[in-house]
C-alpha cells in the first residue's frame, strides 16, 4: 500500500508547476548533466615544421590523394593542379606517376556530382599522353558507360564528352575492346531514347510502326527528344552533342577506311607477303607493338556473352551492327532529321557514316 | 535573402527513390528509364567484379543504391533482369570475404526481396545462403542471413507445408552433421532445426534424424546441442505455443465502445478492423484440429540403436572428451530413452555402480538418471545390487540427513518403476526410517512405505500395512505384481463418467420422488432412451418436456432392450441389487468389474462429458487441499523427466538454496490474489484514478475543504426571504436545464 501511495504522488508531481523566486537562479533540471571543465593548458595538435619545402614529386602524389577529398573545391582545385603540373613539365621526361597509378583514382571522378569537377577532369585528360592512354582503354570504358547512363542529364552529357575525346586519342582500342562495340551502342541507344521495344527481332518488327510513331511524337514534343525521368541538362542541347559524338564513335567503329590506313595496312600485308623465303610473316613474328596482345584469347576471364564480345575487324563490328541496332538508329536518325533544327543537321553526319558504312 | 543550401542529389535530381516510384506506378512508359538504369548497374558490376576490394563509392550513386533500385522494380521488367539474382548470388558467393558490410548486406536483403517477389525459388535462395552461413567469418552478415534463412522457411510453410523445400533442407542441413562430425559447423544444423521445430514448423522424423547424428557427433559443442534439443526441445516448443496463444489479448468488445465514443478517424477504424481481424484469426485456430504433435523422443527410428550407441560413445568409450556436466546429459537422454522405450542396454547398470556413492559431485542427477532408466522390463538382478549399494552409501545414521533423503527418494523412485527391485528385509530397514529426527527422511521413508501399501503390502511388517492394505490383502485384491506382468488397458477418466451417471440417476429419482436405490427397468430403460436421444453434443433437450410423446416411444423400446438385456444383465445393475455386498465397494470403482465401455456404446456426448469431468478432475488435483497419497506420482506424466531436485527432495528447500522470491513464490502458490476481493466501487474508483480521470461531482463535494465552505453556510442564514426564494428558484431552473451549463440535447 505504502509503495503504490508513493508512486501515486510522484506520478502527480509531474503535473505540478515549480515555483520560481525572484533573484535566485532557476532551478536545473533534474537531468541535468554538468558539461563545464578546466584545464591548465591548451594543446594544440602537432604542426609540421619542415623548413624545406616539399619536393614536386611528393606534392604531385599529394595532390592524386586529394582526389577523392570530400569538399567539391578541393576535388576541382586539386585537378586543375595536376593539369597545369603535367602540361607545364617537358613533353620528352616521363610523369612523376604513371597513368595506370593516376587512373584508379581519376575515373570514380567520372560520375563526379559537381560539373566543376568534370569539366577539370576532361582538361586533365587532355593533357595527359595520348599513348599510355590507348593501353587503359577497356578500364576507362565500364565508368564511362556509367556515366552515360546516369540519372543526372549534366553526368551524362560530360561523360559523352569525355567519350568523344577518348574517340579521338584511342578510336580503334575503343571499338575494339572487349564489350566497348555493343554495350557502348547500347548505352548511345539508351542516352538518345532510341532503344527498340522488346529485346529480340521478332518483336521489333511487329511493333516496329508503333514504336516509330511514338517516338517521333516524343521528339516532337520534348525539346531533348526523350520523354523521359529527370530534367533536361543545364548545357542546352544534349541531343546535339551526343549525335555528334555517336557519329564519331560510328565513324571509328564501321566508317568506311581511309586512305592513309588503308595505305598502311596494304603496306603491313604486302611487307608481310613479300617477305624473302624463311620470314613469311614477319609482323606475327617481331615483339607485339600493343600492350597486351593476346588479349582477345581470353586466357584467364571469364567467358564472354555477345555484348562483353571483342570485336575486333570492321566486318564483325558491321555484322552485329546490322543485326542489333541498325534499325533502332535508321529510325533515330530519320526522326531526328525530322525534328530539323540543330538536332537535324547533327544527325545528318550520322547518317553519312551510315551510308558509307553501307557501301 | 538567404540562398537555400541545395543538397548534392538536388543538384543533379539524381533521385532513385523518386524514379523507382514512378517505375511502380507505371512500367511501361518508364521502360526507356528502367533501362538506362540497368545498363548503369551493369556498368558498375562491371567495375566492381575486376576490382571487388577496392569497392570505393563512386560517386553520388552507389552499386547498393542501384541494387536495392533494380531488387524493388525487377518484378516490373521480368525479362530485363533475368540474370539479375544469378548475379547476385555470383557477387555474394565469390565476393562475400571482401565486400563492405553494407553492400554484403544490401545483397543479401535484395536476395530475399527477389524471393519475397517470386523471382527467385527458396530452394536456390537458401542453397546460396546456406554455404556463406556457415563459412563466413563475419558475425554480423551470420546473424543476418540466419535470420532471413528461417524467415524465409517459415514463409514459404505459412499457408501450407512446403514439403519439398523442406526435404531438400533437412537434406543439406543432415549432410552438413554427417559430412565432417569433428567440426563445429553443425552447430548451424542445430540452431536452424531447433528454432524450427519450436516454432512447429518441422515436426517430422527427418528432422529428428537430423539432431539424432548430431548428438553421435564428435564435436563436444554439436553433441551437447542435439542432446540439449532432445531433453528440452518439446518443452521448448510448448512454452512456444502457449505464448503465442494468449499474447494478444483484444478485447472486441471495449475497442467497439469506444470507437461509439471519440472521434471516428481513420486510425481508429484501423484498428479495430485490425482486432477483429485478430479475433477471427484466433477463433479459426480454435476450430482448426489440433496438430499432432509427437514428442522428438517418440520420433526416433531406432531408439535401442540409438541409446547404445550414445552410451559407449560418449558415456564408456575412455576416449570422449566430454566434461562432467555433458556426460551427465548425455546420461540425462540415454535413461529417458530407455526408461520411454523400455529399452535394455547391456551395460548401462554397472556403469552406475562406480558414481553412486555421496562423495560423487552432482549425485543426485546421476540418482535421478538411474530412476529414469529403470522400468518394469528390467531384470530385478540388475537392478538390486544398485539399490543395495545406494541403500549402503547413502542411508545410514551416519549420513548426514540430505544425503539420506537423496538415497531414500532414489530408492523410491526406482521402486516405483520396478518393484521387484526392492528385496523384503531391506526394505522393512528403510521403513524404519521414518522415525528419524529429521523431516527429509521422514517424508522419503514414508514415501516408500506408502508406496509399497499401495504395491505390494506383504513385503511390510503387518503393523506397517496399514488398515486399508491389510483389508485388501484379506480380501485378496493386492497380489504382488509378476514381473514383466501388463495391465489391462482402459479409458482414461471412465470410472468418473461412470461414477457421474450414477450420480445424476440418483438425482432424478430424488426429484420424481422415488427412493434413491430402487430399481425398475422401465426407469433404467427410459433413461437409457435418454441417452441414444442426446447421440449429439448439442442435442439438450430434455425428454421429461415433451411427455406423451416419449411414452409411446418409449414403451416401443422396452420390449427390444429387454430382450437386449436377456443375454447379459446389466453389471451395475447385478451389482445395486445384490444386498450382501458392502455400500463402500459400490462407491469406489471396482477395477476387476466390468468397465461401462464393455457394456454399452458410448455416444459422442459421453465422450463430450467424459472429457469435461477428465478437464475437471485434472483442475482439482491443483487445488490446495488435502492430497491423496501417491497423487504426486500420478500427475507426472510418463514422459516427463526425473529431475535432480525432486530426488534431494526437501532438502533442497530448506538448506536455503531458494532465494527468498522463491520462498514467497512457494508459499504464495495455491493462494488467489488477496487484491481480488474488493468492493465494487473501490475497483472503480480505482481504475479511473489509474486512467487519469477526474472525479463526480458529488465526490468534490464531498472532499471540499472545511474553511471553504463555512462562509457560504453562515450566509445562508441570514438570508431573506426574496433572497432565499431567487435562491431556490434558480436551483429549480437550473435542475431543469440540467447543470450549469445545460444539457444541449434537451
Amino acid at each position: 500500500m505504502g509503495a503504490s501511495q508513493k508512486r501515486k504522488k510522484e506520478k502527480q508531481l509531474d503535473f505540478k508547476k515549480p515555483k520560481l523566486k525572484v533573484g535566485k537562479a532557476k532551478a536545473k533540471p533534474e537531468n541535468f548533466t554538468d558539461t563545464s571543465f578546466k584545464s591548465k593548458s591548451i594543446i594544440l595538435n602537432q604542426q609540421s615544421l619542415k623548413l624545406t619545402a616539399p619536393s614536386p614529386s611528393t606534392q604531385f602524389t599529394h595532390t592524386i590523394s586529394l582526389l577523392s577529398s570530400k569538399s567539391d573545391p578541393q576535388r576541382r582545385d586539386a585537378l586543375a593542379h595536376l593539369t597545369t603540373t603535367i602540361s607545364s613539365a617537358p613533353t620528352h621526361a616521363p610523369l612523376t606517376t604513371p597513368v595506370s597509378a593516376m587512373l584508379p583514382s581519376l575515373l570514380p571522378l567520372l560520375l563526379d556530382p559537381t560539373a566543376a569537377v568534370r569539366t577539370n577532369l576532361l582538361k586533365l585528360f587532355r593533357v595527359l599522353p595520348e599513348s599510355d592512354i590507348q593501353d587503359h582503354v577497356a578500364q576507362l570504358l565500364p565508368y564511362l558507360r556509367a556515366g552515360m547512363t546516369h540519372l543526372a542529364p549534366d553526368v551524362r552529357v560530360s561523360a559523352v564528352e569525355v567519350l568523344s575525346w577518348l574517340v579521338g586519342v584511342a578510336g580503334g582500342e575503343v571499338v575494339a575492346c572487349a564489350g566497348g562495340w555493343v554495350k557502348t551502342l547500347n548505352c548511345f541507344l539508351s542516352v538518345l531514347g532510341w532503344h527498340v521495344e522488346g529485346g529480340s527481332k521478332w518483336t521489333s518488327v511487329s511493333t516496329s510502326s508503333t514504336s516509330t510513331s511514338s517516338s517521333t511524337t516524343a521528339s516532337s514534343s520534348a525539346g531533348g527528344a526523350r520523354g523521359s525521368f529527370g530534367k533536361a541538362g543545364s548545357k542546352g542541347r544534349p541531343q546535339v552533342k551526343v549525335l555528334t559524338v555517336l557519329a564519331e564513335f560510328l565513324q571509328a567503329g564501321i566508317g568506311s577506311v581511309s586512305e592513309s590506313e588503308a595505305e598502311a595496312i596494304e603496306s603491313e600485308s604486302g611487307g608481310g607477303g613479300g617477305g624473302s623465303f624463311p620470314i613469311m610473316q614477319l609482323p606475327a613474328q617481331m615483339i607485339p607493338q600493343t600492350a597486351a596482345p593476346y588479349i582477345h584469347l581470353n586466357l584467364f576471364g571469364k567467358p564472354r556473352d555477345e555484348e562483353g564480345e571483342m570485336y575486333e575487324t570492321r566486318e564483325d563490328r558491321y555484322r552485329v551492327f546490322e543485326g542489333r541496332f541498325l534499325g533502332a538508329v535508321e529510325k533515330g536518325v530519320e526522326g531526328a532529321r525530322q525534328e530539323g533544327g540543330e538536332v537535324g543537321r547533327a544527325s545528318a553526319g550520322v547518317r553519312r557514316v551510315l551510308i558509307e558504312a553501307k557501301t | 535573402m538567404v540562398k537555400r543550401k541545395l543538397g548534392a542529389l538536388e543538384k543533379v535530381e539524381a533521385d532513385l527513390p523518386n524514379l523507382q516510384h514512378k517505375l511502380r506506378k507505371d512500367p511501361k512508359s518508364y521502360i526507356e528509364d528502367f533501362r538506362a538504369q540497368h545498363y548503369q548497374y551493369e556498368s558498375h558490376r562491371e567495375i566492381f567484379m575486376t576490382a571487388p576490394s577496392s569497392a570505393t563509392d563512386t560517386g553520388i550513386i552507389s552499386l547498393r543504391d542501384l541494387i536495392d533500385f533494380i531488387a524493388h522494380v525487377a518484378d516490373c521488367y521480368p525479362d530485363i533482369t533475368k540474370d539479375f539474382g544469378q548475379q547476385l548470388m555470383d557477387m555474394l558467393t565469390q565476393h562475400h570475404l571482401l565486400l563492405e558490410p553494407e553492400l554484403r548486406e544490401k545483397i543479401v536483403g535484395s536476395l530475399v526481396l527477389l524471393r519475397k517477389k517470386d523471382l527467385l525459388d527458396s530452394a536456390t535462395l537458401l542453397q546460396t545462403l546456406f554455404p556463406i552461413l556457415i563459412s563466413t567469418p563475419s558475425k554480423t552478415l551470420r546473424a543476418l542471413i540466419f535470420q532471413k534463412i528461417l524467415m524465409d522457411l517459415r514463409t514459404a510453410n505459412a499457408k501450407t507445408i512446403n514439403h519439398k523445400l523442406n526435404r531438400i533442407m533437412q537434406t543439406v542441413l543432415y549432410n552438413l552433421v554427417t559430412s565432417d562430425r569433428t567440426s563445429s559447423k553443425g552447430l548451424w544444423a542445430i540452431k536452424l532445426t531447433r528454432e524450427l521445430w519450436k516454432r512447429q514448423i518441422w515436426t517430422d522424423a527427418k528432422t529428428v534424424e537430423v539432431m539424432k547424428e548430431a548428438s553421435l557427433s564428435v564435436n563436444e559443442k554439436v553433441i551437447v546441442g542435439g542432446v540439449r534439443f532432445f531433453l528440452g526441445g518439446d518443452k521448448e516448443r510448448e512454452e512456444m505455443e502457449e505464448e503465442s496463444s494468449d499474447d494478444e489479448a483484444v478485447d472486441l468488445g471495449r475497442v467497439k465502445h469506444q470507437i461509439g465514443i471519440n472521434k471516428k478517424t481513420k486510425k481508429k477504424a484501423r484498428v479495430i478492423q485490425r482486432a477483429k481481424a485478430t479475433v477471427q484469426k484466433r477463433e479459426r485456430k480454435k476450430s482448426q484440429p489440433h496438430p499432432l504433435n509427437f514428442s522428438a523422443l517418440h520420433l526416433l527410428h531406432d531408439p535401442q540403436g540409438f541409446a547404445e550407441s550414445l552410451f559407449s560413445k560418449h558415456l564408456q568409450s575412455t576416449k570422449s572428451k566430454l566434461n562432467l556436466e555433458q556426460k551427465l546429459m548425455v546420461l540425462q537422454l540415454v535413461t529417458r530413452l530407455v526408461g520411454l522405450h523400455k529399452l535394455h542396454i547391456m551395460h548401462l547398470y554397472s556403469y552406475f555402480q562406480k558414481f553412486l556413492t555421496p562423495r560423487q559431485p552432482s549425485v543426485t542427477s546421476f540418482l535421478a538418471s538411474l530412476a529414469q532408466a529403470s522400468h518394469d522390463l528390467v531384470p530385478p538382478d540388475d537392478l538390486e545390487p544398485l539399490v543395495l549399494k545406494i541403500a549402503n552409501e547413502f542411508v545410514s545414521e551416519a549420513s548426514s540427513s540430505e544425503v539420506a533423503t537423496a538415497g531414500l527418494n532414489a530408492i523410491r523412485e526406482i521402486c516405483v518403476r520396478q518393484p521387484l527391485a526392492m528385496d523384503e528385509t531391506l526394505l522393512q530397514d528403510l521403513v524404519m526410517y521414518r522415525k528419524s529426527k529429521d523431516k527429509g527422511v521422514v517424508m522419503a521413508a514414508r514415501g516408500l512405505l506408502g508406496l509399497y501399501r499401495d504395491i505390494n503390502p506383504e513385503m511390510l511388517k503387518r503393523r506397517d500395512r496399514g488398515k486399508e492394505a491389510s483389508m485388501g490383502i484379506q480380501h485378496g485384491e493386492k497380489k504382488e505384481k509378476r514381473f514383466a506382468a501388463q495391465e489391462v488397458g482402459g479409458i482414461e477418466g471412465l470410472e468418473l463418467l461412470e461414477q457421474w451417471k450414477e450420480e445424476e440417476r440418483k438425482r432424478k429419482r430424488a426429484e420424481k420422488g422415488l427412493p434413491s436405490d430402487a430399481e425398475d427397468d422401465e426407469e433404467e430403460d427410459e433413461e437409457d432412451e435418454n441417452d441414444w436421444a442426446a447421440w449429439n453434443v448439442e442435442d439438450d433437450e430434455d425428454s421429461d418436456d415433451s411427455g406423451g410423446w416419449v411414452d409411446v416411444h418409449s414403451d416401443a423400446e422396452i420390449d427390444f432392450s429387454d430382450s437386449d438385456n436377456e443375454g447379459g444383465p446389466r453389471p451395475a445393475k447385478k451389482a445395486k441389487q445384490g444386498d450382501e455386498e458392502p455400500q463402500t465397494a459400490e462407491s469406489k470403482p471396482d477395477p476387476k468389474k466390468p468397465s461401462i465401455a464393455t457394456t454399452r456404446i458410448l455416444t459422442p456426448a459421453d465422450l463430450a462429458k467424459l472429457q469435461e469431468l477428465r478437464q475437471e478432475a485434472a483442475v482439482n488435483a491443483l487445488v490446495p487441499g488435502p492430497k491423496r497419497r501417491g497423487q504426486t506420482l500420478e500427475a507426472r506424466h510418463k514422459e516427463d523427466p526425473l529431475t535432480a531436485a525432486e530426488i534431494e527432495g526437501l532438502a533442497a528447500l530448506s538448506a536455503g538454496k531458494s532465494t527468498r522470491e522463491e520462498r514467497i513464490a512457494h508459499a504464495k502458490e495455491g493462494k488467489t490474489d488477496r487484491s481480488e476481493h474488493k468492493s465494487i466501487t473501490a475497483k472503480r474508483k480505482e481504475r479511473k484514478e489509474q486512467e487519469g480521470k477526474s472525479t463526480t461531482n458529488k465526490e468534490k463535494a464531498r472532499k471540499k475543504n472545511f474553511l471553504m465552505t463555512l462562509g457560504k453556510a453562515k450566509s445562508k442564514g441570514k438570508r431573506s426571504l426574496v433572497e432565499t426564494r431567487n435562491v431556490l428558484r434558480a436551483h429549480q431552473d437550473r435542475q431543469k436545464r440540467g447543470g450549469k451549463r445545460g444539457n444541449k440535447g434537451n
